[in-house]
C-alpha cells in the first residue's frame, strides 16, 4: 500500500464486496469538492465456479468506467493508479462482507464486564459475535468446550481481568479454548487467530496454554481498569487479523489486498467508522440502522461513545418469520390501517422467507411489509439500547441527596431526546415507494424525541466512505454530506403522554418558504413542506407534562433543515400509544395515496 | 304585726330552702349498651327543670344486692345520656342520677327501678374500624399471595442495592480480590441480623457462581455459626460445595471497636473489591464505609438504624434503607408467598400514609378555619376510627 498525499488526490475508487453484489463507486474532485459521480455493480464472485472476488470487483469497476467514460482498468486487468488525465484513480479502497463477513467468538471473565467489553470491541470492528463465553454464563465447562467446538469462528477474542487482577479465571478461559480446538471455516491449513486483550499479568500464562494450532496475538488490555474501556488496540488487531488470516484464505482476496490503498475492512465496521467520524466532526449524536434480509445492524454514537449491535434474527426475508414470532402478529397488525386476513398474512410471511428477493406487488403487501419492518426495527433498537450502556462494576460516588435516587450502573446511554441524526439504510427503508413512508418507518420504530433530522443512505455508500475516512477523512465527510445522505427532513416530537385530543403543544414555524403556526393535540401528526436545503426556525411551547428537550412545559426554539419529506410535527407522545389505530396518522401524512403502488 | 313577721320569715325560709335543693332529673332508663363486650350500660334521663343553674349531674351505681352506692361520674349540665363503663357482665346493677346545685346540694335521685345486667354481644361495635383495618391489611396480603400463586407478575420496584450485588461480586472477581461481608454487630436475636443472613445467602451464591472469595468476620459467635450454615447452603445450591471454606467465616470479638479495628486492618491489608455491610450498625458504620471507600471497593450497605443511614448513603455505592433491607428476602427469592406478603404490606403502608396525611390535613384545616364540622370529623377519626 502506497503513501497517499491527500492534497493531490483527485479520483477515488471504492468497492464493497457484499455476499451477493459487489458495488463500486467513483468519487471525483469537482470544483474543489469531492462528489460521488458514478456507480456500478456486479454479482460477487467469491463462490464457485469463479472463486475469485476480484472478478466481481473488476466487473463492477468496468460498469463504472463505462458510465464515467474514464478508464479504470488496464489491459492486464488491474486497477490503474495513480490517476492521470482521463484514466485511473488515486485511491482504491474496499470493504467486504462476502462469505458471511467476520464471525467471531469472544470470551471474558464476567459476562457484564470484560466479556461485554470484548463483545463491544468485536462488534465495533464489524464482526458478527457468535457467542460469548464467560465465567458466569451458567454453563458447565464441558458445555462451554462443546459450544466452542461447534461454532467454528474465524477468530476468538479473549479478555478478562483488569491489569493486576485475576489470572486464574483468565487462564481457565484459555484452558477451555485450547482443548476445544475449534475448526475454522477455511480449511485445515487455517491457523485460528486468537487475540488476547486481558490482564497483562496473565498473558504469559495464556501463551503457555494456547500453543499449537492457534495464532495468539497479545494486545493491550481492553479493560485496564473497570472504570475505563480501551477498545482501540483490540479493534485494530481484529482488522489486521481479518486481513492476514480471514481475507487471505478467502478466494481472490490475496490479490484484492494488494490492490487496495487501505486495509480491507468488514462492511459493518466501515459503516460504524463513517458514523463515528460524522458524529465527531459535527459534534452530534447519531443513530444508524441497516436492515437486511437476515440481520439488522444498529449503530449509535452518543457523546462520542460508539456502539454497534447486530440483531441476528431480525430481518425482512430470511428472518421475517422470527420477527413475526418475536413481536407477535398483534403487534405487527397494529401498524396496519386496512383490513387483512391473518391466514393470508401467514402465507405471505412464509413466501417471503423462501423467496427473499420478492418485493411487494400490492398496497396490502407493502403495508404489511412495512408493518413488519417497524417491529423489526423497534426490536433491534431495544436490543441496542440494552447493549449500549454505561460500564458496569464501577465504583460510584454519592451524596446524602442520593438517598432515594440511587441510580445503578449499566444504564443505557441511548437517549432519544439527545439524538440529532437518524440514518436509515437497507432495502425496506431505501427502496420504499415514498420517502414519507421511510420517514414514518423511522419515527414509528425509533420514537425520536425533541428535534431529530431524518436521512437515508442513498445507495448504501456508507461502507465505502467508512474505509475512505481512514485514508482521506475530508473526502469521506464531503461525499457523506453531499451525496451519501438523502435528507428526508426533520421531526419535532413531544415526549410525554396524555389523553387523545388533549392539548399537547403550540408551534410557530418561520422560514423563507414556510410560515405556519397552530396547536397540536395528543394523537395529531402534521407535515409541512420544507424542501432540500431549506431551513426554518421552529418555536414550540409544550403543554405541562410534554417535553421537547428543555424540560416539561418549557418552550424550545430550534433551526431545522428540510428534506424530501419536510417538517413533521408529532404530538403522539412518547412512549408511542398505537392502540387507538393508525388511520389518522396515515391520512395526515398521506402515506399510501391511491395508485401509489401497482 | 307578729303574724306578718312570722309569715314573712316563713316565706324567706321557704325561698331559701327552694334555692338549695334543685329539681331532680326524671325518667331514668338503663339499657344494655349494644354491640359491646358486656362492660357498659347506657343511661338516659330527662333534664332537671333547674338545669340552667346546676353544677351538673352525679351518676351513681350500686349492685342489686348491695345498698352501697358508688359515684361514677359528675357530668356537666345539659347532659341527658351517659354510658357507664367498666361493669361486670356477671352482675346486676341499679343506677341513680341526681342534680347538683352550685352549692353542692343534691336533688332527689332519679333511680332505675329494676336491676340491669350488661350482656356480652358477639361483636364489639367500638372495634368496627379496627376490624375494617384488619380486613384491609390482611386481605391485601391474602389477595396478593393468591395473585402471585396464580402466576401474576407482581411488580416490585427495582432495589438498586440488591441489583448491585452481582456487580460488586463481579468487580471483585475481575480484580482478583475478595468480597467482605459484615453482618452487623448484633446477635441473632436482632431482626436485622436475621435479614442480613438472607442477603448473605444471595451474596454467597453469587460468589460461588463467579468463583470469588467471600470473607465474613462476625462479632458474635452465634452469628458466625448461622453465617457458616447460610454460606455452605448457598455454595451447595450453586453447585460449588467444593469451593466452600468455613475458615473464611469467623468470629473476631464481641467488643464493638475491637471488631472495627480488626475489620479496618483487614480491609487495608487485603483491599477487598466489594464490601457489604448489612445488619445492625452503630458508630462503626462510617468508620467501615469510609475505609471501604478509600480502598476503592464497591460498597453495598443496609440497615434499619435511621441514625446510621446518612453515613452509609454518603460513603457507600448503594444503601438499602430500612424496609428495603427487610424486603430483600422476598425481592431476591421472587417466591410467590413472600412477594404477595410484600405487596400486601405495601398496601397497608399506603393506607397508613393516607391516614396520616388525612389526619394532619384535617387537624390543620380545623385549626385554621375553626370549622366545627371539620373538627367533629377529625374527632371521629381520632377517637373512633383510630381507637
Amino acid at each position: 500500500m502506497s503513501r497517499i498525499d491527500p492534497d493531490r488526490v483527485q479520483v477515488i475508487l471504492a468497492t464493497d464486496c457484499g455476499s451477493t453484489t459487489t458495488k463500486a463507486i467513483l468519487i471525483q474532485k469537482i470544483d474543489g469538492v469531492f462528489r460521488q459521480t458514478h456507480r456500478g455493480e456486479a454479482p460477487t464472485t467469491v463462490e464457485e465456479p469463479f472463486a475469485d472476488v476480484t472478478m466481481g470487483v473488476l466487473n463492477a469497476v468496468t460498469e463504472t468506467q463505462e458510465l464515467a467514460g474514464r478508464r479504470l482498468i488496464d489491459a492486464d486487468g488491474r486497477i490503474i493508479q495513480p490517476a492521470s488525465g482521463d484514466e485511473g484513480c488515486d485511491i482504491y479502497i474496499s470493504t467486504s462482507s462476502a462469505g458471511g463477513g467476520l464471525q467471531m467468538m469472544v470470551a471474558g471473565v464476567i459476562r457484564q464486564m470484560t466479556a461485554e467489553s470484548a463483545k463491544r470491541a468485536a462488534l465495533g470492528a464489524g464482526a458478527i459475535v457468535m457467542d460469548v463465553i464467560a465465567a458466569n454464563d451458567k454453563r458447565r465447562p464441558h458445555e462451554q468446550i462443546q459450544r466452542i467446538r461447534e461454532l467454528r469462528p474465524d477468530m476468538i477474542l479473549v479478555s478478562g481481568g483488569v491489569d493486576g487482577g485475576t489470572t486464574t479465571h483468565v487462564v481457565r478461559l484459555a484452558e477451555l479454548i485450547a482443548p476445544a480446538k475449534p475448526r475454522p471455516r477455511f480449511g485445515s491449513e487455517y491457523t485460528l487467530p486468537i487475540i488476547y486483550a486481558g490482564n497483562a499479568d496473565a498473558a504469559p500464562l495464556v501463551a503457555d496454554v494456547i500453543t499449537d494450532g492457534f495464532d495468539l496475538t497479545v494486545v493491550d488490555n481492553l479493560r485496564p481498569v473497570l472504570e475505563r474501556e480501551n477498545l482501540g488496540p483490540a479493534r485494530d488487531a481484529i482488522h489486521d487479523l481479518f486481513l492476514e488470516h480471514v481475507m487471505a484464505h478467502a478466494p481472490g482476496y490475496d490479490k484484492l489486498i494488494q490492490w487496495t490503498d487501505a486495509p480491507i475492512m468488514p462492511t459493518p465496521g466501515a459503516v460504524g467508522n463513517i458514523l463515528e467520524t460524522i458524529a465527531r466532526e459535527r459534534g452530534i449524536n447519531v443513530v444508524g440502522v441497516d436492515i437486511g434480509g437476515a440481520t439488522t445492524d444498529v449503530f449509535s454514537v452518543f457523546d462520542g461513545v460508539f456502539n454497534r449491535t447486530v440483531s441476528a434474527n431480525l430481518g425482512m426475508s430470511y428472518s421475517i418469520s422470527n420477527v413475526c414470532a418475536e413481536a407477535g402478529m398483534d403487534n405487527i397488525l397494529r401498524w396496519v390501517h386496512i383490513p387483512m386476513d391473518a391466514r393470508e398474512l401467514r402465507n405471505r410471511v412464509k413466501n417471503k422467507m423462501i423467496r427473499p428477493t420478492t418485493i411487494p406487488q400490492s398496497l396490502e403487501a407493502l403495508v404489511f411489509e412495512q408493518a413488519v419492518a417497524r417491529e423489526a426495527l423497534r426490536l433491534a433498537y431495544l436490543q441496542h439500547k440494552e447493549f449500549a450502556t454505561t460500564l458496569k462494576g464501577v465504583q460510584r460516588q454519592r451524596t446524602v441527596g442520593d438517598t432515594f435516587s440511587q441510580e445503578s450502573s449499566g444504564e443505557t446511554i441511548v437517549d432519544n431526546m439527545a439524538l440529532n441524526l437518524l440514518v436509515a439504510s437497507g432495502g425496506v427503508l431505501s427502496h420504499a415507494p415514498s420517502m414519507r413512508q421511510t420517514a414514518m418507518l423511522l419515527i414509528d420504530a425509533f420514537e425520536p424525541e425533541g428535534f431529530t433530522t431524518l436521512a437515508k443512505d442513498s445507495i448504501f455508500m456508507m461502507p465505502h466512505l467508512g474505509v475512505l475516512a481512514e485514508v482521506h477523512p475530508q473526502a469521506s465527510v464531503e461525499v457523506f454530506e453531499r451525496d451519501c445522505l438523502i435528507h428526508l427532513g426533520a421531526v419535532a416530537a413531544a415526549a410525554g403522554s396524555g389523553k387523545p385530543g388533549q392539548a399537547c403543544f403550540r408551534y410557530q414555524v418561520r422560514g423563507d418558504t414556510l410560515e405556519a403556526s397552530g396547536e397540536m393535540r395528543v394523537g395529531d401528526m402534521k407535515l409541512y413542506p420544507l424542501g432540500l436545503g431549506e431551513t426554518a426556525r421552529v418555536a414550540i411551547q409544550p403543554e405541562r407534562g410534554f417535553d421537547f428537550g428543555a424540560g416539561p412545559g418549557r418552550a424550545v426554539e430550534r433551526d431545522v433543515e428540510g428534506g424530501t419529506v419536510g417538517l413533521i410535527l408529532d404530538a403522539r407522545g412518547r412512549p408511542l400509544q398505537v392502540e387507538g389505530g393508525v388511520e389518522g396518522w396515515v391520512r395526515a401524512l398521506e402515506l399510501y395515496p391511491e395508485g401509489s403502488v401497482a | 304585726m307578729r303574724r306578718w313577721i312570722t309569715a314573712s320569715a316563713c316565706l324567706v325560709w321557704t325561698t331559701a330552702a327552694a334555692a338549695q335543693v334543685p329539681g331532680g332529673p326524671t325518667g331514668l332508663e338503663a339499657v344494655d349498651y349494644p354491640w359491646d363486650n358486656g362492660t357498659r350500660i347506657q343511661l338516659t334521663w330527662s333534664l332537671s327543670p333547674d338545669d340552667d343553674t346546676l353544677l351538673g349531674y352525679a351518676v351513681r351505681r350500686r349492685l342489686a344486692d348491695d345498698p352501697q352506692q358508688t359515684l361514677i361520674d359528675i357530668l356537666p349540665p345539659g347532659t341527658s345520656a351517659y354510658t357507664v363503663p367498666d361493669l361486670d357482665p356477671e352482675l346486676a346493677y341499679l343506677f341513680a342520677v341526681t342534680a347538683i346545685a352550685q352549692d353542692n346540694t343534691e336533688s332527689a335521685p332519679a333511680s332505675t327501678l329494676a336491676p340491669v345486667t350488661p350482656s356480652v354481644q358477639a361483636f364489639d361495635g367500638t372495634r368496627l374500624w379496627f376490624m375494617v383495618t384488619l380486613v384491609l391489611f390482611s386481605g391485601a396480603v391474602v389477595v396478593f399471595i393468591r395473585m402471585a400463586r396464580t402466576g401474576r407478575d407482581l411488580k416490585v420496584r427495582k432495589i438498586a442495592g440488591l441489583e448491585a450485588v452481582t456487580e460488586a461480586v463481579g468487580r471483585a472477581t475481575e480484580m482478583g480480590r475478595s468480597c467482605l461481608y459484615v453482618p452487623g454487630i448484633q446477635d441473632m436475636n436482632d431482626i436485622q441480623t436475621i435479614a442480613s443472613m438472607n442477603v448473605l445467602s444471595h451474596v454467597a451464591r453469587t460468589a460461588a457462581e463467579y468463583d470469588a472469595k467471600l470473607e465474613v468476620p462476625t462479632s458474635k459467635s452465634l452469628v458466625m455459626t448461622a453465617a457458616r450454615e447460610t454460606v455452605e447452603t448457598a455454595f451447595l445450591s450453586a453447585g460449588r460445595p467444593d469451593a466452600y471454606n468455613p475458615d473464611l467465616i469467623y468470629y473476631v470479638t464481641d467488643e464493638q471497636f475491637g471488631f472495627v479495628a480488626y475489620a479496618q486492618g483487614m480491609m487495608v491489608r487485603e483491599k477487598p473489591a466489594a464490601c457489604f455491610y448489612l445488619g445492625s450498625f452503630f458508630a462503626e458504620s462510617l468508620i467501615l464505609a469510609e475505609m471501604g471507600n478509600s480502598i476503592g471497593a464497591i460498597q453495598v450497605a443496609g440497615t434499619a438504624q435511621p441514625a446510621q443511614l446518612p453515613f452509609f448513603v454518603a460513603a457507600c455505592d448503594y444503601t438499602l434503607i430500612g424496609e428495603e433491607f427487610f424486603a430483600a428476602s422476598a425481592y431476591l427469592s421472587g417466591e410467590p408467598d413472600q412477594m404477595g406478603s410484600l405487596k400486601g404490606q405495601d398496601v397497608g403502608k399506603l393506607i397508613v400514609a393516607v391516614g396520616i396525611l388525612a389526619g394532619v390535613g384535617g387537624m390543620t384545616l380545623a385549626a385554621v378555619t375553626g370549622s366545627d364540622l371539620i373538627q367533629s370529623m377529625v374527632d371521629y377519626f381520632t377517637q373512633r376510627m383510630l381507637t
